[in-house]
């Protein structure tokens, strides 16, 4: 790789090869619906001059001085301007996967074994249970990353996790419970969910009972699993700087030092933070990830970085440039995303609420810059300061400009739930992320449903 | 062939097999605010063995088309555990032919590409240049190889183009995107009309409009259709109706949808994007009334879902995915539907689709693009709008369907529809 590296003709030029080796197992009903198991190896050059880039991605890892060459003259047919590109320290790194319980050792029958149990346990839980799909997958990424400027880093990235999905009817209502786990540390992280399973049935058989929440503006506390998720959703996407950094009015609106929420908010993207699923040591351009704070108490502080856009915009790099896997260019992308605590309790965060909404976990969220939208779970009214009866399609909307200043109370604890699923962002989904955050209450939010 | 020489491999130790090859070539031209930003040449190869060993089903798949001993081991380990076969490998057939290839997308070069993304670029900043315009265009080349056990097998070759434009307006703290696409498998794309729409979504929305809370008139425009066929597209997904996890489920031959409302899979479409004579696991491919006049009609199966519902493959394997979705044509043009609207809204994009309980019906989405009705005119854009309803109980809400049907992103070609009432949430 370092030698077709060095017959570059461009300002700045790398490969990216990776290895990747996945297994997965899916239940459907009663049925094992398949089994599966995919060994995958690719790469990508890229190049840059003048602004431009060239890029050439491949299956087949042979000829590398040749795509070099073709991603060189790709760039030059592109680029009429001036590069920005903000140069690292120069690294040569091997970074090693820790995993308690290597996945890669364990036959696949112990890995359907694991989740026919929980298949079984929503199956059994009740008659109004009409099916279920429980999706076991893991994979193990190997990634080599070589700089024209001489770096070179190997990193080994696995993931493993299951998504349970109950479904209960009762005539034409179909509803679903849902959980997600997922994480890095190896095969024991998706080992003795039992309790999940169950709370997936039961979450769907409660909420064939349960009204649909009356649409309107209500006060919203949030649980910590959907204050990482409002954290990502609102703000997080606003603050990936290749959104701002070629865009001057996004600049006036995203300008550092201004205020967008109360003193005790604060919003921080880390992907050094160990233990979480959008955690590594380097993101896909070969920089050292970091603690960022977005938001320092309710103040813009910071915002996310790839190579190009910290150049552009004079800012440190954050370790922010990810791509999905080697078919992908690396774009900036959130690690892990959370609300830092505040210090109330619960109760205290509940106390005065006349009416208003409980919403818990999340089934999506998506983000057009300043409107977003997503769906809690499951939720319960508030009524006069006391949780009570559970309601369903909670969806949540709001302009992040108005409603970060609305974020009125903040719980003493930040949970990182390990959930799965991940983000999506040009075409590239789902990338693992972490979220996390305390309790949260949010004045006046706007929720989708019928009128009452 | 390689897959050819995979089934036999696979036979030494399996009852059946099956193995799917595609290869494919792309180019990529993107633009990104207002510039030419990169050139991508990619490579592709997909090579999927599926076998039937000691009565399972076992499946793997490989980058590398050099490795038939490996993805072909790979797959008897996993037959090992897999579930259980019910279904057969379909023998030979002819097959319909469609057309998918078109030479002269392989004359278009990363310059030809540029050429019209600039075109587009021009239209939209001579309207407003405050808009910050991305652009992508991308011409593919495929070729597919199938073979089973069973003595069926095909290759095809097929192309695709398409091309896209997305503007985006920032005024104060609102911003505002618009944007269109179109694909296909042919060379020719008017692509100047797609910057023209672009502008004409700008221009609807150059003032904010208010429009309040309740229950009111909605047209969909066609991408706007994507709201109320989601609920569809899984509804009528064989895997579903056999779980029972849809609401469709047993209601074959009933009415759940107004008289005028019709819906196809039609994978014969020329030069369609979804087209192809066979599926994925060689079942030769046909148009397929889904809806007709409001009543279900039929749903969608591969073979292993078709096997375990006692049914056949409608070729649409595998894991009972559509081809091209297509909604029947009305009698009433666009430009009627929003003079007759006193009050009402058009929506065009919205934000949190899929989100909740989707196969239910049920949907509660964000109004990203749309506009509010005034008097049979277009008043300008309704913003923070929250739309809710279920996608069942509106289909029998329809007011009237729109006379021309266009393509959409992932492969739907609808017309416009209004729908009578639906509720509407503002802040």
């Amino acid at each position: 790789m370092e030698d077709a590296l060095k017959k570059a003709n461009a300002e700045y030029a790398d490969i990216r090869i990776e290895e990747i080796e996945t297994s997965s197992v899916l239940f459907r009903g009663e049925e094992l619906d398949s089994v599966n198991s995919a060994r995958t190896v690719g790469g990508i050059v890229r190049a840059l001059v003048k602004g431009g880039w060239g890029y050439v991605v491949f299956n087949e890892i042979e000829n590398l001085p040749e795509k070099v060459k073709q991603a060189c003259s790709a760039a030059r047919l592109v680029g009429s301007g001036e590069s920005s590109f903000a140069g690292t320290e120069p690294v040569e790194d091997a970074v090693e996967a820790e995993l308690v319980k290597d996945f890669r050792n364990i036959p696949l029958s112990e890995k359907t074994d694991v989740i026919e149990e929980y298949n079984r346990i929503i199956l059994d839980y009740d008659e109004k249970v009409e099916t279920s799909v429980v999706n076991y997958h893991d994979s193990f990424r190997k990634v080599m990353l070589a700089t024209s400027e001489g770096n070179f880093i190997q990193d080994e990235r696995p993931d493993t996790g299951v998504a349970i999905s109950a479904t209960a009817r009762k005539g034409d209502n179909v509803q679903r419970g849902f959980e997600g786990i997922a994480g890095t540390g190896g095969f024991q992280v998706v080992e003795g969910r039992q309790k999940k399973a169950e709370e997936a049935a039961a979450r769907a058989v409660d909420l064939l009972s349960a009204p649909p929440v009356t649409g309107g503006t209500y006060t919203v506390v949030t649980n910590p699993r959907l204050s990482g998720v409002f954290a990502h959703e609102a703000f997080g996407h606003l603050s990936e700087s290749d959104f701002v950094y070629e865009n001057d009015r996004m600049q006036e609106i995203m300008v550092l030092g201004k205020r967008f929420g109360p003193d005790h908010l604060n919003i921080i993207d880390d992907g050094s933070k160990p233990g979480l699923r959008g955690t590594r040591k380097y993101d896909d351009e070969g920089v050292r990830t970091r603690k960022n704070y977005l938001i320092r108490e309710g103040v813009l502080t910071g915002r996310l970085h790839s190579r190009e856009t910290a150049a552009k915009m004079n800012e440190s790099l954050t370790g922010s440039a990810r791509a999905l896997d080697y078919r992908y260019k690396p774009i900036v992308r959130m690690n892990n995303t959370y609300i830092d605590s505040g210090d109330s309790s619960f109760e205290d965060i509940i106390r005065d609420i006349d009416l208003g909404l409980y919403t818990l976990d999340m089934v999506g969220g998506q983000t057009a810059m300043e409107m977003f939208t997503f769906s809690a779970a499951y939720g319960y009214m508030i009524r006069k300061g006391k949780v009570a009866e559970l309601v369903r399609d909670v969806v949540l909307t709001g302009n992040v400009f108005e409603t970060l200043h609305a974020v009125d109370m903040l719980g003493d604890t930040v949970e990182f739930p390990a959930a799965g699923g991940g983000c999506g962002k040009g075409g590239q989904s789902p990338l693992p992320v972490g979220f996390g955050g305390p309790f949260m209450r949010i004045q006046n939010v706007v929720v989708g449903g019928r009128q009452g | 062939m390689i897959t050819e020489q995979c089934i036999e491999k696979a036979m030494e130790k399996a009852e059946g097999a099956q193995a799917y090859l595609s290869r494919s070539d792309q180019t990529d031209v993107s633009f990104e605010n207002d510039r030419l930003k990169s050139v991508t040449t990619s490579q592709n190869t997909d090579l999927h063995v599926k076998v039937v060993c000691g009565g399972r089903i076992g499946s793997s798949r490989t980058t590398d088309s050099g490795d038939i001993d490996g993805v072909v081991q790979r797959a008897l380990e996993t037959a090992d555990f897999g579930s259980p076969a019910r279904f057969e490998f379909p023998p030979f057939s002819e097959g319909q032919d469609v057309p998918v290839y078109d030479e002269k997308v392989l004359s278009l070069t990363p310059e030809a590409i540029v050429e019209k993304g600039r075109d587009m670029l021009k239209i939209v900043k001579e309207y407003n240049g405050d808009i910050l315009v991305d652009a992508e265009g991308s011409a593919s080349r495929s070729s597919i190889e199938f073979a089973n056990s069973s003595g069926m097998k095909y290759s095809s070759e097929t192309t695709g183009f398409s091309l896209y434009i997305s503007g985006q307006l920032v005024r104060g703290t609102d911003i505002l995107f618009a944007g269109d696409w179109f694909g296909w498998r042919r060379h020719e794309i008017d692509h100047e009309k797609l910057a023209e729409n672009t502008v004409r979504y700008f221009t609807w929305a150059e003032e904010n409009a208010e429009i309040g809370s309740g229950d009111m008139p909605v047209i969909f425009t066609p991408q706007g259709m994507s709201v109320l066929v989601l609920a569809l597209q899984l509804g009528l997904s064989g895997k579903n109706v056999f779980m029972g996890s849809s609401p469709l489920s047993g209601k074959k031959g009933e009415k759940i949808a107004d008289g005028r409302f019709s819906m196809a899979d039609d994978p014969m479409i020329k030069y369609a994007p979804g087209s192809s004579s066979f599926d994925g696991e060689g079942v030769s491919r046909q148009r397929l009334h889904l809806i007709q006049e409001g009543v279900v009609s039929n749903f969608i199966y591969d073979l292993d879902t078709a096997a375990r519902a006692g049914t056949g493959s409608t070729g649409h394997g595998p894991g009972c995915g559509f081809t091209n979705m297509v909604i029947g044509e009305g009698n009433c043009s666009f430009e009627d539907m929003i003079a007759d609207t006193e009050k009402g809204l058009l929506v065009h994009s919205v934000l949190g689709l899929g989100q909740g309980n989707p196969i239910s019906g049920e949907f509660s989405v964000n109004v990203q693009l749309g506009y509010v009705i005034r008097n049979g005119k277009i008043a300008g854009r309704a913003k923070n709008i929250m739309l809710a309803g279920n996608t069942y109980e509106v289909l029998k809400r329809i007011d009237c369907i729109g006379d021309t049907a266009e393509w959409t992103p992932g492969g739907l070609l609808t017309p416009p529809v209004k729908i009578e009432h639906l509720s509407v949430v503002a802040k």
